[in-house]
C-alpha cells in the first residue's frame, strides 16, 4: 500500500541541455546525443532506486514536448512553425495533412534500456490521444471526433507494444481533458479505444483544470488510476472526494511541481494522513503533482526525497 | 462587402520578419534592453504586418496586437487597482493568459492604448479600427476581490472602458470593436451585458461593434440585436450550429462574418467561402456585411495566417466580381 512513484518527466542535466540545442543546428551527432541521453537516463534510474521509489519512469530524457515527441514519429503529421502558448513561450504545434500511421514501436526501446537497469517497475509514458487531437493543427480528419479515435488506435497500438516488452504499469497522460466539456465524452471514447484489452495497470494523469466540472466523470474514465495534482491547490481538492466515492485508485500529487520550494517531510505527512480520511490506503499511490521537468535536478531530487520519506512514515505509523 | 480581421497576428514568423521579439523581451525583462529598444521591435513587427495587410489588400485594418500578451492584460496592467496573478486558460484554447486580480477600486491615469494605436496607423494609409475587450469578458478574466459584485465590477469597468474608447476615437479610430470571447461560454447574463455595452460606447462618435467568437452562440444573436452597437461579429466556425443562427436572426445590424478558420492550418477553398456568401448575403445585404477570420490570428503559425488572409481577400474580390 502506498506505493511511491514519479509523473513521468524528470530534468534534464546542464550537459543534455546544451547537446539537445546544439543538435537542433546539426552541432551534435545523433549518436553522440543518444549517448548522453542514455547517461542521464541512468542517472535518473539510479536515483530513484537510491532515493526508494517503488515504481520508476525513465525521466524522458529523449523527449521534449509530449505532443511533438509523438508527432514527429508518426506518419501523417508535418511539423509547424511556432505558436505562442502564453507570455514570451512558443511552442511548435504539429499539423495532420494525412492518414496516422505508426511505422514502429516508438517508446517500446527506451522503456526497455531503462527496465533492463532494475527490478523495479518502470511505467510505459504515453500522451493521450485527446490530448494530441487537440494540441495539433488538423488538415485531414473531417472531425475532431475521428482525429481523436483515429489517434487512440495508433497510441491503443503503442500501449500493447510496451505490454509485451513487459509493462506492467502504463500511464497515459490526458493534460488537455479539462480543456473542452462538451468533449468530455470524445476524451472518455478515445481513451477507452486505448486502453481496451490490456491487462497492464492504466493511470491517467490530468492537470491544468476545471476540476469541479471534470470530477462527476472520473469514475467513467476507462482506467485503473486517476492522478491528480492536490499539492498546488493546497489539497482543497480532497473536499470534492469527501462527496464524491472514487471507485478508481488515485495518484496524490503531494509535492508542487511549480514552486521552488522543497516541502518538508512532516508537511507531506500531515497531508498524507489527510487524504487517508478519504481514500483507502491501498487506493493510494503516492506522487508529485506532474512531472518535474522544469525543477533543477536537485529539487526534483529534494521533492522527490520528500515524497519517499513522508510515505515511510506513513506507513509505517499504519502498519503499528 | 468588406474584408477587415479580429484583431491578434503571430509575432514571429521565421519565414517572415523573423523572431526577435523573443530574446528581445526576454533581454527586457533581465533589463538588458531599455523600453525604447523594446518599442523599437514592436514597432517594426507592427509595420510588417501592415505591410502584409496592404500586399494582401485588405480593407479595414487593426494594430496586429504585437505589444499584447492577451486581451485584457495590456489594460489589466496599466489600470490601477489590478495585480498580475498566475497562469489560467484562455477561453478553450491550449494558450495561457495570467489572469489579473483587483483588489483597489479600478481607475485610469489616462490613454493606455492611444499611442500604440497612432505608432500602428503611421505604418499604413489604410483605415485602422480599434479593439478592445468587451466590459463582461474583462470581468469573466478577472478575479474580482474587490467589489466582490460581477454587476458593480461589470459598470465601472464598462466606464474605463468608454474612457479608452474615447481616447481611441481621438487618435483617430474610425471603429472601435469590443471583443466578447467569454460570451460564448456559460450562461452570460444578458440585460447585465446589454447594460455595460450601453455604458462602453455611450457617447462615441464612432460606429462600434461587437465580436464574439469561441464557445457557443447560446440563442445570443436575436437578442443582441439590441445593443447599442452597429455591427455585430460572429465567429460561424468554432459552433457547427452558428451559420443557422445566423440565417435565421432577423438583422437590425451590420454583420461580420468570421468565416476563416483562424485556429486551424486548414486553408477553406474560395469555392465554400462563396457559398457561405450566398447564404449570408440572403439575410444581409452586401452593403451591411463584413468578413474576417474567426478570431485574432495569432493562434496560427505566420505563414498560415498569411494564406488566411489572402485567401479571405481573394474570395471577396472573385465574389464580388460574380
Ligand atoms: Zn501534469
Amino acid at each position: 500500500m502506498l506505493l511511491t512513484t514519479s509523473v513521468g518527466s524528470l530534468p534534464k542535466p546542464d550537459y543534455l541541455v546544451k547537446a539537445r540545442s546544439q543538435a537542433r543546428k546539426g552541432g551534435v551527432d545523433p549518436a553522440e546525443l543518444k549517448r548522453l541521453e542514455e547517461q542521464s537516463t541512468r542517472d535518473w534510474v539510479a536515483r530513484q532506486e537510491e532515493l526508494g521509489l517503488d515504481i520508476l519512469v525513465d525521466g524522458e530524457q529523449y523527449r521534449g514536448d509530449m505532443v511533438a515527441y509523438f508527432a514527429e514519429q508518426l506518419d501523417g503529421f508535418k511539423p509547424s512553425r511556432l505558436v505562442r502558448s502564453y507570455g514570451n513561450r512558443y511552442y511548435r504545434k504539429p499539423i495532420i495533412v494525412s492518414k496516422i500511421r505508426r511505422r514502429q514501436p516508438i517508446t517500446v526501446d527506451w522503456w526497455r534500456f531503462a527496465q533492463a537497469l532494475t527490478t523495479r517497475p518502470v511505467k510505459g509514458m504515453l500522451t493521450g490521444p485527446y490530448t494530441i487531437m487537440d494540441w495539433s493543427f488538423n488538415e485531414y480528419y473531417p472531425s475532431r471526433r475521428a482525429t481523436a479515435l483515429a489517434v487512440a488506435e495508433i497510441i491503443h497500438g503503442e500501449a500493447r507494444d510496451l505490454e509485451r516488452a513487459g509493462a506492467q504499469y502504463i500511464q497515459i497522460d490526458e493534460p488537455a481533458i479539462s480543456t473542452r466539456l462538451d468533449e468530455i465524452e470524445l476524451a472518455i471514447e478515445a481513451l477507452g479505444v486505448v486502453t481496451k484489452g490490456l491487462r497492464a495497470k492504466t493511470i491517467t494523469h490530468i492537470c491544468y483544470g476545471n476540476f469541479q466540472a471534470l470530477s462527476p466523470k472520473l469514475n467513467a474514465l476507462p482506467v485503473d488510476q486517476i492522478d491528480l495534482e492536490f499539492a498546488n491547490r493546497k489539497f482543497e481538492l480532497l473536499e470534492a472526494f469527501k462527496h464524491l466515492r472514487l471507485r478508481k485508485e488515485v495518484g496524490l500529487g503531494v509535492v508542487d511541481v511549480h514552486s521552488h520550494r522543497i516541502e518538508s517531510r512532516e508537511e507531506v505527512v500531515a497531508n498524507l494522513k489527510k487524504a487517508l480520511k478519504v481514500f483507502k490506503p491501498e487506493q493510494i499511490y503516492v506522487d508529485p503533482d506532474c512531472g518535474l521537468k522544469t525543477r533543477t535536478p536537485e529539487e526534483a531530487l529534494g521533492k522527490l526525497r520528500a515524497v519517499v520519506e513522508a510515505t515511510r512514515a506513513v506507513r509505517e505509523e499504519l502498519l503499528n | 462587402m468588406i474584408t477587415t480581421v479580429v484583431g491578434s497576428f503571430p509575432k514571429v514568423a521565421e519565414a517572415g520578419f523573423g523572431t526577435t521579439i523573443i530574446s528581445a523581451i526576454s533581454r527586457w525583462q533581465r533589463k538588458e534592453l531599455p523600453d525604447a529598444g523594446l518599442e523599437r521591435v514592436f514597432q517594426d513587427i507592427t509595420k510588417a504586418v501592415m505591410a502584409e495587410y496592404e500586399k494582401a489588400g485588405l480593407d479595414l485594418l487593426a494594430d496586429a496586437q504585437i505589444r499584447w500578451e492577451d486581451l485584457v492584460t495590456p489594460l489589466a496592467k496599466q489600470l490601477d487597482g489590478f495585480e498580475i496573478n498566475g497562469l489560467e486558460r484562455w477561453c478553450d484554447n491550449n494558450v495561457y493568459y495570467r489572469r489579473p486580480i483587483l483588489r483597489k477600486a479600478p481607475a485610469r491615469r489616462g490613454p493606455i492604448l492611444a499611442e500604440e494605436y497612432r505608432a500602428a496607423k503611421a505604418c499604413t494609409s489604410k483605415p485602422m479600427k480599434a479593439v478592445l475587450p468587451g466590459p463582461y469578458t474583462f470581468v469573466q478574466m478577472c478575479e474580482d476581490r474587490y467589489y466582490k459584485n460581477p454587476a458593480r465590477f461589470m459598470r465601472k469597468i464598462a466606464e474605463l472602458l468608454r474612457d479608452e474608447a474615447a481616447a481611441l476615437v481621438e487618435a483617430g479610430a474610425p471603429l472601435v470593436q469590443f471583443d466578447e470571447p467569454a460570451l460564448g461560454f456559460g450562461k452570460p447574463p444578458l440585460k447585465g451585458v446589454l447594460e455595460a455595452l450601453a455604458i462602453a460606447t455611450k457617447g462615441l462618435k464612432v460606429p462600434t461593434a461587437l465580436y464574439l467568437y469561441f464557445g457557443h452562440l447560446n440563442g445570443l444573436l436575436s437578442p443582441l440585436q439590441k445593443a447599442p452597437v452597429d455591427l455585430i461579429g460572429v465567429d460561424v466556425v468554432s459552433d457547427p450550429k452558428a451559420m443557422g443562427a445566423v440565417t435565421k436572426t432577423r438583422w437590425t445590424k451590420q454583420l461580420a462574418l468570421g468565416c476563416v478558420d483562424a485556429r486551424n492550418t486548414k486553408l477553406e477553398s474560395v469555392t465554400e467561402l462563396h457559398a457561405l456568401f450566398d447564404v449570408v448575403t440572403k439575410r444581409v445585404p452586401s452593403d451591411r456585411l463584413s468578413v474576417n477570420p474567426s478570431c485574432g490570428l495569432e493562434f496560427l503559425p505566420y505563414e498560415q495566417a498569411v494564406q488566411k488572409v489572402n485567401r479571405l481577400v481573394e474570395a471577396v474580390q472573385t465574389y464580388k466580381r460574380g
